[in-house]
């Protein structure tokens, strides 16, 4: 058979040097470089273990490290979206109180950098709630007419100390307070995007506000945010290193530890900075898939 | 003209409307307008635009919040929240836009309302959509996205999905308004048929060929003020204003 002029058979495919993408060869350089270094340096493969929590669940079962910024992450960004939607419909509301509510939590929450913000939360918020809550408590058990089976829940008011909640608890609920700004935003924006048409639509065939959001606005709306929401979820990962500052022992607070218990600062650090990297690469690979299948499945 | 059709005007109208103001900023889109519509009835108010016609046909079924007046439909004045949305599930829309819900399928956007509002079973709702996408002449896209469709077809899914609630009433805002010419007649011809079955219709239209072969009665409006109510008979032969007969002139070539 000849070979029509133009094909490429049997000879070689010439390469487009400038397309491929060399920043993603040279992170599969340093990944292979520390995968090396794990397997062949016992003192790589000992931060490791340290930093992953593996260390201390085995010798304290506390779930620490790797596996605790995972937990803060995930349980803190499910908040986070109920926080966004419930504050970004409010911030749409035409009732004037509900929306100052939204409108005066958005700006501060967003106002105030996010360190400041976990610090403030737990160290003034929600020991503030909790002496509310115990005066509340305390005033219902001094109340004649209460119920008798009200009785429990207000000991319980009184004796609930701001000893019972956690530094993992107060990161978690800083965090969402932050990030419940940005995204209640994303929500808004989201929605705002929608046009009038379809609510009107919905209206007219009788769905009530809350219907019309629920099946017609909101699917769509979500489809367009995906993207910024993947966004934040990303950024919550990454912002998790700080709630180390509540002495939470997530990744970076065990950086620390594994620091000051080996002064091996060099493995130390270069490890914390690759299991971030793994987990924000494999997350934004999440969010990719996830947009895809959603632009496919409707168009 | 003469439909055939039974109209009894000394019923009390579906469609009462008393005194109704609505106003948007400074401009007044309707002024002291007082409409009423028997069952069975297709009126179609026609008027240049910004005459307030859309703004009066979306009053109906409180899509604009009315400044002054009162409409009462099938004897539900709208009134408090609750009233309003009963109106709504008994009063269909047709928009000029269509506005299908993009990212349902042609049959769920026919069965959405059925399933939220009127809580039928999933089948019936089925069944129903299926009927009605077979009566506006498009069953075979039943499972096709409305961003497949054309102009013509997504606006006969729009009129079908409206039919789905079983409603009283059927307003069409210029639903031919946005089409191609050659998509109108397809449209035009599911609204005649649904005129023949008796439907209770309020239209906003620039179509004289549905006018002549439909309407019972014209209503002209400009600049927010009822102008001329007549017949199509007396609206082509003899209108009474002035102001009509510029328009006429202007709409007929």
């Amino acid at each position: 058979m000849v070979d029509k002029p133009g094909s490429t058979k049997g000879k070689a495919i010439p390469i487009n040097w400038n397309k491929i993408p060399w920043w993603a060869v040279i992170v599969a350089a340093i990944f292979l470089f520390i995968i090396n270094a794990v397997i062949t340096n016992p003192s790589y493969l000992d931060t490791l273990s340290f930093l992953s929590g593996y260390t201390m669940w085995i010798t304290r079962g506390a779930v620490t490290g790797v596996v605790l910024t995972i937990v803060i992450t995930i349980v803190a960004y499910v908040i986070t979206l109920v926080i966004g939607l419930i504050m970004g419909l409010a911030r749409l509301s035409k009732n004037p109180i509900i929306y100052t509510i939204a409108t005066l939590y958005v700006e501060i929450a967003r106002g105030v950098p996010m360190l400041v913000l976990l610090l403030y939360v737990s160290f003034v918020g929600i020991p503030m709630v909790i002496s509310w809550t115990n005066s509340l408590g305390a005033a219902m058990l001094t109340w004649t007419w209460l119920p008798g089976f009200l009785h429990g829940f207000a000991q319980a008011l009184v004796d609930y100390n701001i000893r019972n909640v956690s530094e993992i608890v107060r990161g978690v609920i800083g965090l969402s307070i932050g990030y419940g700004a940005y995204s209640a935003e994303v929500f808004r924006a989201g929605i705002q995007s929608i046009e009038k048409g379809q609510m009107e639509a919905a209206r007219s065939l009788g769905m009530s506000y809350f219907q019309a959001m629920r099946f017609i606005i909101l699917p769509q709306a979500i489809r367009r945010i995906l993207p910024p929401l993947g966004n934040d979820f990303i950024a919550l990962l990454k912002d998790s290193s700080l709630v180390s500052a509540l002495s939470v022992q997530e990744l970076t607070m065990l950086g620390r530890q594994n620091v000051a218990r080996t002064f091996r600062t060099f493995e130390t650090w270069n490890m914390v900075a690759l299991l971030y990297l793994i987990m924000t690469f494999a997350l934004s690979f999440l969010v990719r898939q996830i947009e895809r299948r959603m632009s496919i499945e409707h168009r | 003209m003469n439909t055939g059709k039974n109209i009894d005007l000394n019923e009390d109208a579906i469609i009462q409307i008393r005194n109704v103001y609505k106003s948007f900023g400074t401009i007044e889109a309707v002024n002291n307008v007082s409409l009423d519509v028997h069952r069975g009835e297709v009126v179609v108010i026609i008027g240049p635009s910004g005459s307030g016609k859309s703004t009066l046909l979306r009053c109906i079924n409180h899509l604009e919040n009315i400044d002054k007046g009162s409409v009462v439909v099938d004897g539900i004045p709208l009134s408090s929240k609750a009233n309003i949305n009963k109106v709504r599930a008994e009063v269909g829309m047709v928009f000029q836009q269509f506005n299908l819900f993009p990212h349902l399928s042609v049959l769920e956007n026919v069965m959405i309302s059925q399933r939220v509002v009127r809580k039928r079973s999933f089948a019936e709702a089925e069944r129903i959509a299926l009927d009605l996408l077979e009566k506006v002449g498009i069953p075979d896209k039943a499972a096709n996205y409305p961003g497949q469709l054309s102009g013509g077809q997504q606006q006969r899914v729009a009129i079908a999905r409206a039919l789905a609630m079983q409603p009283k009433i059927m307003l069409f805002d210029e639903p031919t308004s946005a089409l191609d010419p050659e998509m109108i007649k397809e449209v035009l011809d599911v609204m005649l048929d649904l005129a023949k079955e008796g439907m209770t219709m309020a239209v906003v239209s620039h179509e004289m060929g549905f006018v002549r072969a439909a309407a019972d009665r014209i209503v002209f409006m400009d600049h927010g003020w009822v102008i001329e109510e007549t017949t199509p008979y007396d609206l082509f032969e003899n209108p009474k204003e002035e102001r009509t007969r510029q328009f006429l002139s202007k709409i007929l070539h």
